[in-house]
């Protein structure tokens, strides 16, 4: 069907929201467009392209993209697309270039997409062609920025600024950096790649629902803990024992870690505690920190405790474990999750390991945890093709979440978090600033 | 690497360890496959090709006794929703070589390559890489003290891996 503006409007309800947002490849073609077109979406960070000439490639919704440092040192996220015929320039995921070169007829482009040469010039005399008609270099994203070294970019020529547009979620993004002695990370340990078959959406639905886990997750918390019962009591400490059992936390628990929601639909669960607050802190990171930020600021940093933070449409990030989560959509039931790794700079390399095994052990292809949030969801993505009902409720202590004006916050299990993203969702489909 | 000069005898009884292994992971059945490795053993599936190690770059697995314990667990736990498929796999190895032998002791690393089909939730994926294997003697026979898993495709986007390949 091809839906009226009204039509759409009305798929979001304040406590419901109708099927089709999640089955129809048509809303999915218009999402693409209007929302991940208008928001700003995560390319990657700084790190990845150290030095000039580096680049990495990626789709930003469905248009291939590629991240690059110019000569200047500065990083330029540019379509990855020939001014002459459109074919994509790289087509590695990274690399190093001196410039742009199409492989089809040689036209060469600078590292900020300027058109600098085409091959036998001759037959373009007395023709209209120019050169330098912006047209035919590679174009740059309407806007793109850097917070902390983590680049988003947006096709939206009037976006707010990238720090405006997160909100009072950037604090996330902050405390990230700020838990580095030396306030800056790094990407390290490569990413992983994980197909999803299912809409985007449900995978984002799920950072904040905090009523799952002790369903989905009861299978790897009990299997741990059965094991660690045949366990003599003097084993030694193993990180996975205080990364595995906190996904089978009370209801009670997680109600109290509360949920926060922004404008333009970030949220994140957590702030004073979550189930990341009880890790061992490393003594050697301790005294790192402590040097660096003197004691009162170093508690101020590591106890700001969240869970999962999404950067509504394309980034959920954990602060306290330093891994993030990237989303690029692939059609209105395919999703590929990326998972990527961030050293701390000026922390022993004991936090890097433990930032791996925790995105190996909960967010791997291989992993206990990460499949079966994924069978819930492919689960899903089938259950709807059933017309039993046309809407999926989201009602759980409606009403009750407290408006302080920049941000919401209710408790723990509220679903804010799913009404949060959908009021963001209902304004970027129906062409509201968001 | 050079490829160790060894005699049929003992090439035979390396295959046959290989092939008991695979066996277990065909049916699946990790208690008896768990039975194979010593207790320190590690099972490894890297994330990209020629990884150094498993601890400063991400793994798709990285399993030691411990993980091992709580995968046999979990893999029969009626409340993983994961699990709740069939899972049937065919392994195929072949090209086996002896790549390092201690005379002494016997002890060896052994490289092959294997074709895996795994039947899962109504779909058929092919798994195609190369092994390694650390093997050490114990009593008459050998256990596995690592496994290293090379996918060709490690470093694509795949989608969930339900079980040891």
């Amino acid at each position: 069907m091809s839906y009226s503006e009204a039509q759409i409007a009305e798929l979001v309800q304040p406590t419901k929201v109708h099927r089709n947002v999640y089955t129809d490849p048509e809303i999915f073609d218009l999402e693409m467009k209007r929302i991940w077109a208008n928001s700003w979406i995560y390319i990657g960070h700084e790190s990845q392209v150290p030095d000039k000439g580096n680049y990495i490639t990626l789709n930003y919704g469905k248009v291939p993209v590629v991240m690059v440092r110019d000569n200047n040192n500065e990083v330029h996220v540019l379509h990855n697309r020939c001014g002459h015929k459109g074919a994509k320039l790289v087509d590695r995921p990274c690399g190093q270039i001196p410039a742009f070169r199409c492989c089809y007829h040689g036209w060469r482009y600078r590292l900020d997409g300027k058109l600098l040469g085409v091959p036998h010039m001759q037959g373009y005399e007395g023709t209209e062609f120019d050169k330098d008609d912006p047209q035919y270099s590679m174009q740059k994203l309407a806007r793109y920025e850097s917070l902390r070294g983590f680049v988003f970019a947006s096709m939206n020529p009037d976006a707010p600024d990238l720090r405006t547009w997160m909100g009072g979620a950037a604090d996330v993004m902050d405390n990230l950096c700020d838990r580095a002695p030396e306030g800056e990370v790094v990407a390290a340990g490569g990413v992983l790649r994980y197909e999803h078959d299912c809409n985007w959406k449900m995978f984002l639905e799920n950072l904040n629902d905090t009523m799952h886990p002790m369903i989905v997750h009861r299978s790897v918390v009990e299997s741990a803990l059965e094991y660690i019962e045949t366990l003599p009591e003097d084993s030694p400490r193993r990180d996975e024992a205080e990364i595995i059992p906190p996904f089978g936390a009370s209801y009670e628990t997680f109600e109290e870690s509360g949920i926060t929601g922004f404008r333009y639909g970030h949220h994140y669960d957590g702030g004073k505690t979550s189930i990341h607050a009880d890790y061992t802190l490393d003594p050697e990171y301790e005294a790192a920190m402590l040097k660096a930020y003197g004691r009162e600021r170093m508690l101020e940093i590591l106890s700001f405790n969240t869970h999962n933070t999404l950067y509504y449409p394309s980034l959920t990030i954990k602060s306290a474990v330093q891994n993030i989560r990237v989303v690029r959509p692939i059609a209105h039931n395919k999703t590929i999750i990326e998972t990527w790794s961030f050293r701390l700079k000026g922390a022993p390399e004991s936090m890097l390991k433990r930032t791996l095994l925790y995105s190996r052990l909960i967010n791997s292809n291989g992993s206990m945890v990460g499949p079966d949030d994924l069978t819930a969801y492919f689960r899903m993505q089938e259950g709807l093709e059933s017309q039993a009902s046309d809407w999926i409720e989201m009602h759980r202590n409606f009403g009750r979440d407290e408006n302080l004006g920049d941000r919401t916050v209710g408790k723990g299990t509220s679903d804010l978090d799913m009404r949060t993203q959908y009021a963001a969702w209902r304004k970027y489909m129906t062409g509201e600033a968001a | 690497m050079t490829t160790v000069v060894t005699s049929n005898e003992a090439i035979r009884e390396i295959e046959a360890l290989l092939y008991e292994e695979a066996s277990y992971l065909d049916r699946p059945d990790l208690d008896r496959w768990l039975e194979l490795y010593t207790e320190d053993g590690t099972y490894w599936m890297p994330a990209i090709p020629d990884q150094a190690d498993p601890h400063t770059h991400i793994s798709l697995f990285y399993d030691d006794r411990v993980l091992m314990e709580v995968r046999r667990r979990n893999f029969k736990h009626p409340a993983a929703a994961s699990k709740d498929y069939t899972v049937r796999a065919s392994h195929i190895i072949s090209n086996i070589r002896v790549e390092k032998k201690n005379a002494e002791t016997g002890d060896c690393t052994v490289t092959s390559n294997f074709h895996c089909y795994l039947y899962y939730r109504d779909k058929q994926t092919p798994y195609a890489g190369k092994y390694t294997h650390e093997l050490v003697r114990s009593g008459d026979g050998y256990r596995i003290k690592s496994k290293r898993v090379d996918l060709i495709n490690c470093d694509a986007v795949l989608n969930t891996i339900i079980i040891y390949i």
